[in-house]
């Protein structure tokens, strides 16, 4: 694929190489490993909201939720109980 | 944005490498963010394999978010570049339990045959990323229903 997010290396038995693309979901981080002549609906999807791409699983939930605002809201949520003395 | 690796080795303090099970039981490396001044950090190698006698077997590996860490051995990961401060994110390796780990949250999981090692590297863009709250972070685990022997993994990370 274009613009792969990673790489995955299989050193087999034998010492055989397999090597696939893989993509991060945009939404919740997982790896998505791109088999070789896959179905591009069975990977997954391109969010049209942020422009990235994203697992199956976040496709099926419809909404666009990127990752790093998530982030932000689990560090806002942190930082405000500490600011509580929690 | 310093780089540094951890493995679970056994090298001086590693702690002593768990044979596996049919279920997640221990965690071979964590990392967690500190609980105090928490930063992101960023996992962007990962190497995994046996070194157990050969046989085939499927093994499971899987690495999920945790909210706490296990209380195992801690390392001091390695810096990359020899000339970076010591890492701030908490590893620690070898674990008999896993932490607190987060429903519905792995990020990594893959099959692979015990007599292969397996590598994933990320992209700039597709790391695994952990939030900058007090022991969050990832857990690497496996599990096998033929394999008992001991396993091995690396990680790479960058502090952000």
């Amino acid at each position: 694929m274009r613009n792969a997010g990673g790489y995955a290396y299989t050193f087999d038995v034998g010492g055989i190489r397999q090597e696939a693309d893989t993509f991060t979901c945009a939404h919740c981080n997982s790896i998505v490993i791109v088999k070789p002549k896959c179905d591009p609906c069975d990977l997954g999807g391109m969010c049209r909201l942020c422009d990235k791409m994203i697992c199956a699983t976040c496709v099926d939930l419809g909404r666009c939720d990127p990752m790093e605002k998530k982030l932000e809201r689990e560090e806002a949520r942190y930082r405000a109980l500490r600011s509580y003395g929690m | 944005m310093a780089n540094y690796s951890v493995t679970n080795g056994s090298t001086t303090g590693g702690g002593t490498q768990q044979n596996m099970a049919t279920a997640y039981v221990g965690a071979l490396i964590g990392l967690t963010c500190p609980s105090a001044a928490p930063r992101r950090f960023k996992i962007y190698d990962v190497l995994i394999g046996t070194n157990g006698t050969p046989a085939d077997n499927f093994i499971e590996w899987d690495i999920s978010r945790v909210t706490a860490s296990s209380t195992t051995t801690i390392v001091t990961p390695m810096p990359l570049d020899q000339a970076d401060a010591a890492s701030l994110t908490v590893a620690t390796v070898n674990s008999s339990t896993h932490g607190t780990i987060t429903g519905n949250s792995n990020v990594f999981y893959v099959g692979v045959n015990q007599r292969a090692s397996y590598r994933w590297v990320a992209a700039p863009g597709g790391e695994l990323v952990a939030p900058a709250t007090s022991s969050a972070g990832f857990q690497l685990r496996t599990r096998s229903g033929g394999y008992t022997g001991t396993a091995t993994g690396t990680l790479h990370y960058q502090d952000q």
